[in-house]
């Protein structure tokens, strides 16, 4: 008994010894304090977050792509010399030409006795009849290597079917139907077309250049076919501010421009 | 018609008619897609220096190392390197080898070459640009300058002949060989404004305040640079006078609350700022003048950075907060059919295109914590909303300025804490650094 009552005395001194309220209630409050102190820091850093940008959550959601022309500087869109872009694509080959027919010499004089026979004129046959529908699943070969050409042996710029059928402006002013060629393919935008358009599809344009370069009355010559690749064409030469005024050397107060817009 | 008239007259109209044909016709020519957008091959011959005086060689060195710059930053140009270049220096039509030229190596499609020479202080140039492939009729361009005999001005003559060439070959876009870049620069201890050749040479101060002054934007007539300025009311806008040479007054940008990144109307009339005197940043418009204040967007978080359509001059496009991150937005100049144009991310610092087809700004797609973003300059076709990264992973991009001919873009780029000037084509290629003293910041491309 006086053991255990040593014992007390002995827990009651140890803790008396050691007054625990003091620091309990110091704990307690540091505690509450440090609390207190993250639920401010949120409330205020909240406060502040919404009041600058906000949160990282996004807004709406708008489709982006990537942008593929109309910034005027030339692109790397390759010359397509492709012999295989065709209006018509067809496993067969392109039908014959035509026979000439033999000459027939007027001026000779007939031998009497001999016989001719005119050959009877057979017209040649259409022999592609029915358009093949294009194959998604065709190889691609030709045009694409020549992206991969170095830029420096791009000298020459080829001939291709620019002509000029009255006057001699296109040989006269060769860099300014280059101009014209150039800023048309910086301004026409590929992807309006409707990707289904037959490769090699045409669309010819007319339209006339004044004075000042600025391109008017714009109008289809020959459709494609394909309604997006007219439109297509035709927009191209509406967002064409000017093509550069006319050079000085030129006396016609316009010129009139065939354009076509080849897929 | 003709078969009625007398025989005598049948010559006389025969005479007649090939003459009066060309002047009422009009030309036909034929072209096409497919026929390729390379860029023209031009070859510069190094000008003939045409006397002997002593002075000429250093302009002629001077002359012919910007022209051959102008044109190669042109951005339309494969340019024939010196070293393919045909021995021997043309000095005129006459001198000029157009076969020798046209062959490979140098294969020049187009020949700009020419003459100077200095007489009692002046320097005049005679400079000819011929196409190569034309045998019969190949000048396309002549032109004859004269001015001081300085190195200022043979870069000048320099400047504009290829303007002239980029003018004639590049589909009627103005060059930008004469155009200047303002920016700031903290290199005399304080940020001022100062300005440039749009190639980085001839950087002088502007302003001398000593105080901060940012987002300088010059006016399309180049009188006058609209800025923002820490003064006694904290930030306000503030007009300093080309012409003057001094600040003039711009009441409206004065009135307390954070007023910042001012900037032009296309005619010049009108000036977006954004102002916080309301409690909230907002875009404000005001008179060049200073007057005639009204604000144009109400909406809960920041609205900054407006920048107006230089092509229609009726909208603007801004970086607005109120979906949370910064996002840039277009609206019309009254603050009707506000759009949305970035999705996501943190984007910032909207510039308009010369032609309003595109918007240049700088964006960080993946902004937060640990996301492996970087603020990269981009391009934004308006209609279709599609978009192109011009800068990959090298250092923070901001603050991108389009130039006058839409093919190129001036923007900061911040690199290991050096912060610098550079441009670029507006394809992102040929990226080069123009400012090397100090840090440079905010640049903008002047309207001419």
């Amino acid at each position: 008994m006086s053991v255990l009552l040593e014992g007390d005395e002995q827990l009651e001194r140890e803790l008396t010894g050691e007054p625990i309220a003091a620091p309990a209630t110091g704990s307690v409050l540091l505690h509450i304090a440090i609390a207190g102190a993250i639920v401010a820091y949120y409330i205020i850093g909240g406060f502040y977050k919404s009041n600058l940008w906000g949160g990282p959550s996004s807004g709406g959601a708008i489709q982006v792509n990537l942008v593929s022309s109309a910034i005027p500087l030339p692109s790397d869109q390759p010359p397509n010399q492709n012999v295989l872009a065709t209006e018509t694509p067809s496993p067969a080959p392109a039908p014959p030409e035509p026979k000439a027919a033999p000459k027939v010499d007027e001026q000779a004089i007939p031998i009497s006795g001999k016989k001719v026979q005119p050959k009877p004129q057979v017209a040649p046959k259409n022999q592609q009849k029915v358009q093949q529908p294009v194959q998604q699943n065709r190889a691609q070969y030709g045009e694409q290597a020549a992206n991969n050409l170095p830029r420096t042996t791009q000298g020459q710029t080829s001939p291709g079917p620019t002509s000029v059928t009255q006057g001699d402006f296109g040989s006269r002013f060769g860099w300014y139907v280059d101009n014209i060629n150039r800023k048309m393919s910086q301004v026409w935008n590929r992807y309006e077309v409707d990707p289904r358009t037959p490769k090699g599809t045409r669309v010819f344009l007319i339209f006339t250049i004044g004075r000042d370069g600025v391109p008017g009355n714009p109008q289809l010559d020959r459709s494609s076919g394909s309604p997006t690749l007219d439109r297509s064409c035709l927009r191209a030469v509406q967002r064409v501010d000017t093509f550069g005024a006319l050079p000085g050397g030129y006396s016609g107060s316009s010129l009139n421009v065939s354009y076509y817009c080849e897929y | 018609m003709i078969a009625k008239l007398p025989r005598v007259l049948l010559p006389l109209v025969a005479l007649i008619l090939p003459f009066s044909a060309p002047m009422i016709a009009q030309d036909w020519v034929h072209a096409g897609t497919n026929l390729g957008n390379a860029r023209i091959r031009l070859g510069v011959a190094d000008f003939k220096a045409a006397d002997s005086d002593p002075a000429t060689p250093a302009l002629k060195a001077t002359f012919d190392a910007t022209l051959f710059s102008d044109l190669e930053n042109a951005g339309i140009f494969d340019m024939v390197s010196k070293s393919m270049a045909p021995v021997g220096t043309p000095g005129s039509p006459q001198e000029i080898n157009l076969s020798q030229w046209s062959a490979a190596p140098a294969s020049a499609e187009m020949i700009a070459f020419g003459a100077l020479r200095t007489d009692n202080g002046r320097l005049a140039v005679y400079g000819w640009l011929d196409d190569a492939h034309n045998t019969q009729n190949p000048q396309v361009l002549t032109k004859q300058y004269s001015e001081a005999a300085s190195q200022d001005m043979a870069r000048t003559i320099a400047h504009r002949f290829a303007d002239e060439i980029i003018l004639r070959l590049g589909g009627g876009i103005n060059g930008i060989a004469e155009t200047k870049i303002y920016f700031v620069s903290n290199r005399t201890g304080t940020k001022e404004i100062w300005a440039m050749d749009y190639d980085g040479q001839n950087q002088h101060q502007i302003t001398h305040l000593g105080s901060i002054s940012i987002s300088p934007r010059i006016s399309p007539d180049n009188s006058r640079i609209a800025f923002a300025s820490l003064g006694k009311e904290g930030w306000a806008i503030r007009m300093y006078s080309l012409d003057l040479g001094r600040l003039v007054s711009f009441p409206g940008g004065s009135t307390g609350g954070n007023n910042q990144s001012p900037a032009w109307s296309a005619d010049g009339s009108k000036i977006a700022f954004s102002s916080g005197r309301t409690g909230d940043p907002e875009i404000w418009l005001a008179d060049a003048s200073g007057g005639n204040l009204h604000k144009v967007t109400s909406f809960r978080g920041p609205d900054v950075s407006p920048t107006w359509n230089p092509r229609t001059n009726a909208q603007i496009a801004w970086v607005s907060g109120r979906t949370g991150l910064p996002q840039i937005y277009v609206m019309d100049q009254d603050g009707a059919n506000i759009q949305r144009m970035t999705d996501g991310g943190y984007a910032i610092s909207p510039s308009w295109s010369p032609n309003g087809q595109f918007l240049t700004f700088s964006w960080d797609r993946k902004y937060g914590p640990g996301a492996p973003g970087g603020y990269d300059i981009y391009v934004m076709d308006i209609a279709s909303k599609r978009w192109m990264q011009l800068t990959h992973d090298a250092g923070v991009n901001d603050f991108p300025s389009w130039a006058p001919d839409g093919r190129h873009i001036v923007f900061e780029r911040n690199m290991g804490g050096h912060v610098q000037i550079w441009s670029m084509l507006a394809d992102g290629t040929q990226q080069q650094e123009l400012t090397h003293g100090g840090n440079n910041f905010m640049p903008n491309w002047s309207w001419k």
